[in-house]
């Protein structure tokens, strides 16, 4: 096995972000393990998302350090973040809905032959594979994304990430407007990025989502980290009270 | 009947049955069947793509999500350039490539002020487009500028860009023909091309992925800089001479022609054979209109029916069909 379960992934070392005089991020220290699964969870406005697009080159920090694999690193664009190995799973910003499928899995990182010119036959078939890979069939790689189900979407930006070999796939809230079939659709995907030894952020607010596959919880709020726990230390109802106290406390 | 729901689930395929509708009902009303006169078809081929080379890059920067009201200026000031340049004594052959150049780089100020401020490129466009005309007017005191004798009839120069092909065939239209076949590619079979889609349908996945979408959209201005500067050369060889007035009102008619043809407002959709299709009715509307008699001005009208029927038409199908 080429991917060691335990090892330290991503260090992110007392990290400030100010967005004009809001004080976004205070000094949050928060780290991923290979293999691993964390549930980032809080309050709406407590910093998940903010940490969380740092991590991947949407915003950069005003103080504090990265390190991935070991290395400290600068992650000043999307770009950068992808050609570590992060990819962001985002709500409804990762696909362009009016695109097929297969153009939406390889968007920026089409399949060329000679001078730029995409090879459909490669793309749609590496895009069919991969969903397959996530076991979810869909009836043609040439299908608008606009035409599939919430679930349906989700797979096939999950199915972009494992595609591409991704080392940490972040999924911002991804079971936000689901029906409850699609949520354990997404929740499935997920167990299979766990079964390939990819490491994932999970952020959510519905902490139920994230209790069955998450092995460790942050929680945040007001911009600090309030809480690491690993589950077998904790319960759903004990998470719970602390997203709820620690967005109280003073 | 299933190659029937797959013909009409493509989006420009009501376009192409307006258009084939259109031509039919021309053909047979028109007077002594004017419409379908060789003099006529040689004359709507050569003067469409005036309009038509302009609507087919206007209508990748749709794609991308952007519209460019500046072409109505930067055409004639493109053409201006070219004429003063041949007045000085440089061979058409060299003006000609300047007055790309300076399309291009026209084109590209419109992207960068455009991805730069975040402006909306309505507005953006709204100023270089009163910009450029104002200093054009200045520059040339609106007066015509004459190039018979500098580009003559029958000289290689002309031939290209105003001559026939086998005594008969406009080469304009084999000028558009050629530009449509190298964008349709590009939007089509080129990784640009997705990027371009990308771009205009869902900008922040397209920024996630790693495209540069501040560069696609500034490209797709420049695409559309340097289709007006081809324009304006084009035009001015066939009728002789600079004029002020070249490409008035061309901003809107391009992006009527766009929409005709089944591209979005909002950036994302649309396609190259439905601009191609969209380049092609506005101006037969304008022609058989003018041979069924309507009065010139008021084609207008019609036009502007035809854009709201055809936005309604389109959404409607886009409706049914998903």
């Amino acid at each position: 096995m080429e991917r060691q379960n335990g090892e330290l992934l991503v260090r992110m070392v007392n990290i400030h972000k100010w967005f004009g005089r809001v004080y976004a991020l205070r000094g949050v220290d928060f780290e991923v393990y290979r293999g691993e699964t964390v549930g980032l969870i809080g309050d709406n406005g407590a910093g998940k998302s903010t940490l969380i697009k740092i991590l991947s080159g949407y915003h950069q920090a005003d103080q504090g350090e990265i390190y991935f694999e070991g290395q400290r690193v600068r992650i000043s664009s999307p770009r950068d973040a992808r050609k570590l190995g992060i990819e962001t799973v985002y709500q409804e910003q990762a696909l362009a809905p009016n695109l097929s499928i297969a153009r939406n899995i390889f968007m920026g990182r089409e399949p060329v032959r000679r001078w730029g010119i995409i090879d459909r036959k490669v793309m749609n078939e590496e895009s069919m594979k991969a969903l397959a890979n996530l076991g979810l069939r869909l009836r043609s790689p040439d299908l608008p994304v606009v035409t599939l189900s919430g679930g349906e979407r989700q797979g096939v930006a999950i199915a972009r990430a494992l595609h591409f070999k991704a080392k940490l796939v972040i999924l911002d809230e991804p079971t936000v407007a689901l029906s409850v079939k699609e949520v354990e659709e997404v929740l499935e995907f997920v167990r299979q990025l766990q079964r390939e030894g990819i490491s994932v952020i999970f952020i959510t607010h519905n902490l139920y989502h994230a209790y069955d596959i998450a092995e460790r919880f942050v929680v945040m709020a007001r911009g600090k980290k309030m809480a690491d726990v690993k589950k077998k230390d904790t319960s759903p109802e004990e998470l719970s009270q602390l997203v709820i106290k620690s967005a109280f406390a003073e | 009947m299933e190659w029937v729901r797959n013909f009409l689930r493509y989006r420009a395929a009501n376009t192409f049955l307006v258009f084939i509708g259109l031509v039919i009902f021309f053909s047979l009303l028109t007077p002594n069947y004017l419409f379908v006169d060789r003099r006529n078809l040689a004359a709507l081929g050569k003067l469409f793509p005036d309009l038509g080379v302009v609507a087919l890059g206007v209508g990748v920067l749709m794609i991308c999500g952007e519209f460019d009201l500046s072409v109505s200026s930067v055409l004639p000031f493109c053409s201006y350039v070219f004429v003063r340049l041949l007045y000085r004594g440089i061979a058409p052959f060299w003006a000609f490539w300047v007055a790309l150049g300076v399309g291009a780089l026209l084109g590209l100020l419109n992207g960068l002020i455009t991805v730069k401020t975040k402006m909306p490129s309505f507005i953006t466009t709204l100023g270089t487009m009163m910009f450029w005309r104002g200093v054009l007017y200045i520059w040339s005191k609106m007066m015509p500028a004459g190039i018979r004798n500098l580009v003559p009839s029958g000289s290689p120069f002309e031939r290209a860009f105003a001559g026939t092909v086998g005594s008969f065939f406009p080469v304009q239209a084999l000028w558009f023909a050629l530009f449509a076949l190298i964008l349709g590619i590009l939007l089509h079979y080129h990784r640009f091309g997705n990027w371009i889609y990308a771009t205009g349908d869902n900008r922040d996945a397209a920024r996630a992925m790693g495209i540069n979408t501040d560069l696609v959209k500034t490209i797709c201005f420049m695409i559309v800089g340097v289709l007006c500067g081809f324009s304006a050369c084009m035009q001015a060889v066939r009728i002789g001479s600079f004029a002020a007035t070249q490409g008035i009102g061309f901003e809107l008619r391009a992006i009527a022609a766009c929409v005709v043809g089944g591209t979005s407002l909002r950036g994302g959709v649309g396609s190259m054979p439905g601009i191609v299709l969209g380049a092609l009715t506005i101006p037969i509307l304008d022609n058989g209109l003018i041979l069924l008699r309507v009065p010139v001005f008021g084609i207008s009208a019609f036009i502007g029916i035809a854009t709201i029927l055809f936005v309604v038409l389109n959404s409607y199908v886009e409706r049914k069909t998903r």
